[in-house]
Order: structure tokens, then sequence, then C-alpha cells
């Protein structure tokens, strides 16, 4: 484990992709508090001393705004990929290790839910969904919705592991299925589940950007989210008026967490799977 | 009468991504003759595959060649584009059959487009009439007594592991190389099939579709059968060099007893003799090694092992690495 | 049955599983909107009515549309007072009365309505409607609602009153030549860039590596904003919104296949590059792994040439690329949808927004239903494709006939 870390640190990727990841998160853990909000100015005030990245249609300060943001979209983020990955890993797990027709259902419900769009759910459950959606329901409806993509690789990866001597000692010494997938089969994955739900917390935050940018994210005091502030600046012609502040800080604050979380992922890729180095 | 084959002093190293030098391979000198075929024995990872692609000129990032030559009929292998050695040397005048051919064939690839790939690459006319190219290779294939038209029209997960590894050696000796270099052909195939594909290569051996050739093995025993020379490799050395008679039967460098110590036998006069086992692992060869290489792991070592670099030297008509051998 | 034939049974198997995958695809389709609550309720919350007749009509004419009532053969409702439907729904009414603790309004001496503009107050009144018609099953309604998709009645809009298929057909031919060209270029592309990274390694692929990272980093509308703001806006290259100039009116002539040709080239780059990107991602680790093989390392012992050694990577990497360009589509599509939005391109994506905005359910469901056909559709391909395309897999198959 320590050596792991040791080969990590030595790749470039994982200490940007950290940097980067980290900046973020304290960002949006502790900005919405530190930073005292401007008050109202005019509408779309160009960046200045006093309203560092402008204001938006409302006259709000975009500093204050984007800070809520990111810690709302990393909420949603880290809900969803919570959910997918506990889903998706305890299905893959107990199909890939069961095996037999309990293996096949599963594997059934996965595939199928691979090929429906986790867009379409989404989209029609929000466009109904009665009264204010909450942040917290879109992080549910994503979890609900990306768990297959979890379960399939969780599952493949069992399936190969369910074969080794470890596991075949373990069950003739009369260890339950349970125990054998929580401490012989789970530590094994730990690395690779990790992985996932790293790749889980990216596409949960590109997810909530993607439905609050049809105009489905979540509404209500205090949830702007960083999809929903892009959403309303172009709802508010802020690109075609030029008005660039109201895009691109949410913009590169999107791409660089998504970025970050992707340069994670794969040097770790890198490290765990010695043969894409070099 | 001149070498087809001269290996002189060749050293080679492996460049790891934090610019330290592993040389797999030191000091490796030898020559062949016409005709001639070498074993090559030693544990894995004692540097046989570096080898391989050190005596075919084949140097792909991480591995470099420190020092040495290599002469195929009088023409040197170094300092040499990869193109060049591509296009003039590979499958022409040294060739290679790899072991474990049930991965070597493209499994998107019938085993005719494989053929005809190798004969496009090194043919002068660069448009290669297809039909012409088929019509040679069924001419080849026949020679084998295989099922030809089947064989080659099929993907190779359609054949068996034997047939796999026989198209394999038909490939790599399609161009009458000068040299081939077997690497563990008949590892991981069952007893029969090994016959078969040892038998297959003596067939090419007798109708002269190749002559010279190494033999790549771990198994001490088969060389016994198939070559004129053995030599033992150790941590990258050649550590005894001999005929096949004197090697297998009258090892002299304890490495080399060790080895033939580990073999478990079938003669009947040996039942009673119990293999040994040689301790310990090779040393690292990521370090500066002071002294005799098998020194840690030698029942017969003694103090000054440990500091002395040890040369070849002529012991009982055979090289041996060894300052106490007799 | 097939066993003759094991790539005939399987193109059979795969159909009958999609088809099955469809069905579930459509009860969805049909139940999600119904999850929260009853899509007919918002839509008559947000409306507003002169009379309470023509309410009474029109949440009677929803229902019937949503297939919520049972109908006789004619069509029309079944009628039935004893089991008649109550809703009861809330009519917000702005009143500049004065109001007393009661809810009554303050009456003066003479009987006249204390009006007082400072008082205005909104009174939440409780309206009963009652239709008395019988109320259909979930799953009868469900069966009536796969029934009418597979005669092609996707139903009619509320807005407009056009039927949604008319809608989709309208929009359908723009999101094809958006995206079809799009993400197919855009997978060739970038499996080509992620091959030639793989294979040469060095500097060509410590700068494309990253660069294809943080590509595949952005959402293909932050990427359309990006492309508009500068190309459309700023530096004023490209139009920024629309497939074609408004000045010209749609037809064959050779000013208007300009303008659209015009009008494409952002909204194509916006997805074509990020996909690339993250598709050169996904074929130079496959690559690397390939590179690794046996086979790559006979075919450079036996001195291949180079061209055909690439040949052999990019094909049997492509493979599984292949299989996760199926699976991810769903999502691709999804995100290029939302870039139709960006560029008020006149694809499913902008009818879909539009109808979001305007609670007209049945174009929402039309639409969904179409993506997930669609990638239903572009899934059923690939597994025959690999079928073909992989002799491993075709060996699998006659292998699982016997």
């Amino acid at each position: 484990m320590f050596k792991l870390l040791k080969n990590l640190i030595k790749e470039p990727m994982f200490v940007i992709g950290s940097v980067l990841f980290l900046t973020t998160i304290l960002a949006g853990l502790f900005g919405p508090f530190l930073y005292v909000s401007m008050p109202e100015g005019a509408t779309y005030e160009a960046p200045s001393a006093t309203y560092l990245l402008g204001t938006d249609n409302l006259g709000q300060d975009y500093v204050a705004l984007l800070l809520k943001g990111l810690q709302n979209s990393l909420y949603v983020g880290f809900m969803a990929g919570i959910i997918a990955t506990t889903v998706g890993t305890l299905i893959g797990l107990f199909g890939g290790f069961k095996g037999g027709i309990v293996d096949d259902i599963l594997n059934m419900f996965t595939n199928l839910f691979i090929v429906i769009p986790s867009f379409v759910v989404l989209v029609l459950v929000s466009a109904s969904w009665p009264e204010g959606r909450s942040l917290t329901l879109i992080a549910v409806l994503i979890g609900l919705t990306t768990w297959p993509w979890t379960a399939r690789s969780v599952r493949a990866q069992a399936a190969s592991l369910r074969g080794r001597d470890h596991i075949s000692l373990a069950r003739i010494n009369g260890a339950t299925n349970l125990e054998i997938i929580f401490k012989h089969i789970l530590p094994y994955l730990a690395s690779y589940v990790f992985m996932v739900f790293i790749m889980q917390v990216a596409s949960g935050i590109l997810s909530e950007s993607a439905i609050s940018m049809i105009g489905l994210g979540p509404i209500g005091e205090g949830s702007t989210s960083l999809g929903v502030i892009l959403n309303t600046a172009k709802n508010n012609s802020a690109i075609t008026d030029g008005y660039w502040w109201g895009i691109f800080p949410a913009a590169i604050v999107i791409t660089m967490i998504v970025f970050a979380l992707y340069l994670l992922n794969n040097s770790m890729e890198g490290v765990f799977n010695p043969r894409l180095r070099k | 009468m001149s070498h087809i084959l001269e290996v002189k002093d060749l050293t080679l190293h492996y460049l790891t991504r934090f610019g330290q030098k592993i040389h797999a391979v030191t000091d490796v000198s030898f020559t062949m003759k016409q005709g001639e075929i070498l074993g090559i024995a030693g544990e894995s990872g004692c540097g046989k595959s570096t080898l391989v692609n050190g005596l075919m000129g084949l140097f792909i990032p991480p591995l470099y060649p420190t020092s040495g030559d290599v002469l195929v009929s009088g023409e040197s292998l170094m300092n040499r584009t990869t193109k060049d050695i591509r296009t003039n040397i590979l499958s022409q005048k040294v060739s290679m059959i790899p072991q474990g051919a049930f991965n070597a064939l493209n499994p998107t690839r019938k085993i005719k487009d494989i053929a005809a790939d190798v004969m496009a690459a090194h043919s002068e006319n660069k448009s290669g009439n297809k039909r012409e190219i088929y019509e040679r290779l069924r001419e080849r294939f026949d020679l084998f007594g295989m099922e030809t038209d089947r064989i080659l029209n099929s993907y190779p997960i359609q054949l068996t592991a034997g047939e796999r590894q026989r198209s394999v050696i038909g490939i790599s000796t399609l161009l009458n190389p000068k040299v081939v270099i077997a690497d563990e052909p008949t590892s991981a195939l069952d007893v029969t099939t090994q016959k078969v594909v040892i038998k297959m290569i003596f067939d090419l051996l007798e109708k002269n579709i190749f002559s010279t050739m190494i033999f790549i093995t771990h198994e001490l025993p088969l060389l016994r059968h198939v070559a004129h020379n053995i030599a033992i490799m150790y941590a990258g050395e050649f550590v005894e060099c001999g005929t096949a008679v004197q090697v297998v039967h009258d090892p002299r460098h304890p490495y080399t007893k060790a080895l033939m110590g580990a073999m478990l036998s079938a003669d009947a006069n040996q039942k009673n003799k119990k293999p040994t086992t040689i301790e310990g692992a090779p040393p690292s060869l990521a370090k500066k090694i002071e002294g005799c290489r098998f020194a840690e792991r030698c029942p017969s070592a003694r103090p000054e092992c440990r500091n002395k670099n040890q040369n070849l030297r002529m012991v009982g008509e055979r090289l041996v690495r060894c300052d106490y051998a007799e | 049955m097939f066993k003759k034939y094991p790539t005939v049974r399987y193109v059979l198997q795969r159909a009958i599983w999609y088809f099955l995958t469809f069905l579930v695809a459509l009860s969805l389709n049909f139940f999600l909107p119904r999850l929260g609550s009853d899509p007919v309720d918002i839509m008559m919350a947000q409306s507003s009515f002169s009379s309470p007749e023509i309410r009474k009509q029109t949440e009677e004419n929803l229902r019937k549309e949503f297939g919520l009532l049972v109908l006789d053969k004619q069509d029309s409702i079944v009628r039935d007072t004893v089991r008649s439907i109550v809703i009861d729904t809330v009519v917000n009414v702005v009143a500049d009365t004065v109001i007393d603790e009661q809810g009554n309004v303050t009456l003066d001496s003479l009987g006249n309505v204390v009006v007082s503009e400072r008082n205005e107050t909104v009174i939440n009144k409780h309206e009963k409607i009652e239709i008395n018609a019988v109320k259909a099953s979930k799953f009868s309604q469900l069966i009536n609602y796969i029934g009418q998709v597979f005669q092609g009645d996707l139903g009619t809009s509320f807005k407009n009153q056009k039927k949604v298929s008319e809608i989709i057909a309208q929009a359908l031919p723009w999101t094809i030549a958006l995206q079809l060209p799009a993400i197919l270029f855009g997978w060739i592309f970038g499996n080509g860039l992620g091959a030639l990274a793989a294979y040469r390694r060095g500097v060509f692929d410590k700068v494309i590596f990253p660069l294809a990272l943080l590509m595949s980093s952005i959402p293909f509308f932050v990427f359309g904003m990006v492309l508009v703001y500068f190309f459309g806006v700023v530096w004023d290259i490209f139009p920024a919104v629309g497939a074609y100039s408004l000045e010209l009116t749609p037809g064959f002539s050779l000013d208007f296949i300009l303008s659209i040709g015009y009008h494409y080239i952002l909204p194509f780059f916006s997805i074509f590059l990020i996909l690339a990107g993250g598709q050169a991602i996904g074929m130079r680790s496959m690559g690397i792994y390939e590179l690794g093989t046996d086979y790559i390392k006979y075919a450079k012992w036996l001195g291949l040439k180079e061209s055909r050694v690439l040949v052999y990577l990019f094909r049997n990497a492509m493979l599984p690329q292949l299989t996760g360009l199926a699976l991810s589509i769903g999502q691709m599509v999804g995100g290029a949808l939302i870039t139709e939005m960006i560029f008020s391109y006149p694809g499913l994506g902008m009818a879909m927004l539009t109808a979001i905005q305007t609670n007209d359910y049945p174009v929402i469901q039309g639409v969904t239903l179409l993506i997930t056909t669609s990638v239903l559709l572009a899934n059923f391909t690939v597994d025959i494709l690999i079928a073909l395309l992989d002799p491993r897999v075709k060996q699998s198959l006659s292998m699982d006939a016997k």
C-alpha cells in the first residue's frame, strides 16, 4: 500500500490531479462559508475589484454563486457516486461470485439498464416530478441510473477471482458466501472499486450539469449548481451578448473537477496496471 | 570455413524509466557453422529471451545494445536502423519461432493472410500478386503433410495447439532463413504434440528449408537429442559451453551440475537418485555484480568466489566459467 | 433451432433480447412520467381557464389523451356517474378585496365589496371537479400505450395540436445529419489518434494524451458554448445559432445549401472534438494492452511492415472500442442533444427542450422513446458487427450451438 502511494507520487498526472481536486474540494467545502458575498449590483456587471467575476442577470455576485454551485455540484457528484458504486458493487460482486442463474438474472438486469440511456430516465422523472426537485433527488436519480456501469466491471473482476485457489480454500474451510465476498474478494477489488467510484463521481457531476442545462436541474433556494449557473446564463443570452463571465468561470470549474478526476483515475490505472506505464 | 553466425562479447541492457541500466546479457560470445544446432538452456529470467532479440538485431526500447557485435554471414547487425533490420534481416537471414503459439498468431487474421503479410513485407515487387503468393504458400505448407487448404483458410482459434505451432514454424521459415532461433517451441504443448513439432523441425532441416538453428529451452534432456552443442546460461552469462554429450552427461560447472540434478530423469539406473533443488534465486541484475554470479547459490563456493570475477576457461575440452571446476 | 447456422441463431437471439428490452423501455417511458404525480395535474395547475366548463373539458380531453380513462370502441369516454373521478384542484385567485379571518369577502353596509388595493390577497380556493368517467387501470393504460406506439401513434402535442410523430419527423433529419457524422468521424478520428499514441509513445503520446484527456473532461455543451462565444460572437466567423440563415427560404437552392453547411461547422466540431478525445483515451489504453500481446511481438519479429503492424493493432483494439461505443452511445446522444440546444439547432434536442419548457409531455415522451429506440438499434447493430468481425466470437457461437 505504502509502495503504491510512493509510485503514485512519482506520477506527474497523479500530482496534478490531486492538487486540482483538493483545491476544488476545499473551495467547495469552505468557500461558501468563508467568502462574504457582495451586495446585489447591476445586471451583468463586468468583473471589477468589487465583483471579481462580475454579476449575473439578477446582479448577484458570481464568486459567491460559483462557490455555492461548486459545493452543490460536488455534493450531487459524490452522492450519486456513492449510490452507484454501492449498488453496482454489491450487484456485481454477488453475481460475479455466485455465478449460475443468480448471475444470469443480475447480469440481464445490468445489461438492460446499460442499454436504456440513463439520460432518458433522468429526463422522464425530472420532467414530471411534482414539486421542487432537490439536489438530493437529482443525485439519487443519477446514482440509481448509473450503477450498471459499476456492476458490469465489478462482476467481470469478481468472476475472474472466483476460481482462485484462496477462494476455494476458504470455501473448503466452511466460510460463508458473505464472509468470502467481504473478506476474500472485496479487498482484492478495493483499488479497482475506488477507481470506478472516481469515474462515477465525474459522471455524476457531468450528468447533473447536463440535466440542469435542459432546465430540469435542482430548484429551490440555495440549490444552484454549476449546471444551473450555465443554464441561467444561456437562457439570459449571456453568450450571444458577450457576457463571458457568465459562462467561462463555471465552464472552467466543471472541466477542472472532471479533468482532475480523470487524471487521478488514469494515473492509478497506470500504477495498478504496469503495462500502461513506460 | 567461415561462420554463419558470429557473436562477439555481446552485452545488452534495459533502460528503466528512472534511467537505471539492467544488464540482462553480459559478454556472450559464440560462433555457429552452417548446419549446426546450438542449444541454449537456463532458468527463466536468465536472459535467454533478451539474447534472442539481440541475435536478431532488434532493439526496441527499452532494450539497447551496450557493446559487442553480432555477425550473420559476416554482416554486422549492430548500429542499423530498425527499418533496415526489418527489411533485410528478419525472416530472411534470422528468423524466430516463438513460444506459446497460442497467442503468437493474430486472432483476427487467417493463417494464409498472416503468411502473405510476411511475404509482402520482404518481396521486391511491392504489389505481389495475391494468387501467386497463395500458390507459393500452398506449396510450402504441403511439405508439412498437413491439411493445407483447411489450415491456410482458418483463423488461429479454429486450429488445435499443434496445428497452430506448426503454422508458426511454417510462417517463420517461409523465406528460408539462414539462422532460425526457436525459443521454447515445445513448452506448453502436450507430449504427443511436442513430438510432432520436433519431427516437423527435423523434416524442415532434412529438406534444407533451413540448416542452422539455435534451440532455446529449459529442458536439458530434450537438448541432448536435438542439439550438437549446448550453452548453459545463468544471470545473463554463458557459464558452460560444450558438445551436447559433454554438457549433459559430464557437466563441469556447479550450476550445470545443479541443473542436471534438478531434472527428473526417466533413466532406470537413476531411479534411486533424488532430484536436488537449487536454493536461492539468481542475483538482481540492476546492480553491478562483483565476483561469481552463482556464488550465492553454489554448493562448492569458496569465500574468494564472491569477490573474484570468473572467466570462461577450457576444462575438459569445453568452456567453463569457474576457476575451480575440474 | 438453427443449430447449423450459429450466426443466424445468434442474430435471432439478440433480436429477441432487444425486443424485450424495448418493451421494458416502453414501460419505463410510460410509467416514469407518472411516478411523481399525474402529468395532467401538473399541466392543469400551470394553466388558467376562463370558465370552469372549459377547465373541465380540457381536463377530460387531457385524461383521454393520456389514456387515463376507459374508452369504448368508438373512442369516446365511458360515462359512469357512480365511479366518477373527483379531482381536487387548487386555484389561485388574486383578489384586491379585503378578506376577514374566515376567508370571506368583507362587505360594506350597502352590501358592496370592500376594495383595497393595498390588501391584495392570494386566496387558495379548492375546487372540486367531477368527471363522470371511469378511470383506467395502470396496466390497461400501459397496454393501450404500447398498442398506440406500435401503430406509430405517439400522441398529440398539447401546445400546438400537432401530431408528435409529425414534430419528430421534422426534427429528426437535422439530428441525424448532425450527430451521425459527428459521432462516426469522431470515433474514427479519436481511435486513429489513440492507436498512434499507443504505438508511437514518446513525445507524440505526451502531447496527445493529456490533450485528449482534457477534451474528454469537457461536456459537449460547454465546449459548444465556448465555440459559440469565440467563433460566433467575438470573432464573428461562424453563425452562432440556427441551422440555416432565416432570411433564406428552405429549398434546393445553392445559397440555402451553403448556408446549411456554414451553420453546420460549429455544432459539428463541438461534438466531434470532444467525442474524439474520449475515444482516443480508450483506444490508447486498449492499444498499449494489445502492443504487449504475443502476436504483435511475433509480427515484429517476422519483420512485418510498420503499417501492417499498426493495422493489426488498430483492428484488434477496435473491437472492444466498438462495444464501448455501443454501450456509451446513449450518453453521447444525450450530450449531443444538449449541444443542439446551445445552437438552437432545429433537431430533436431543441424539440425536447421546447417541450420541457412548456410541459408538453407527449412530445417529451416521444423524443425519449426515439432516443431509446435508436440506442437499442445501435447496440443491436454493433452486436451483430462484432460477431461478424471477430472470429473468436464467431467460434464461440458455433461452440455454443453444439
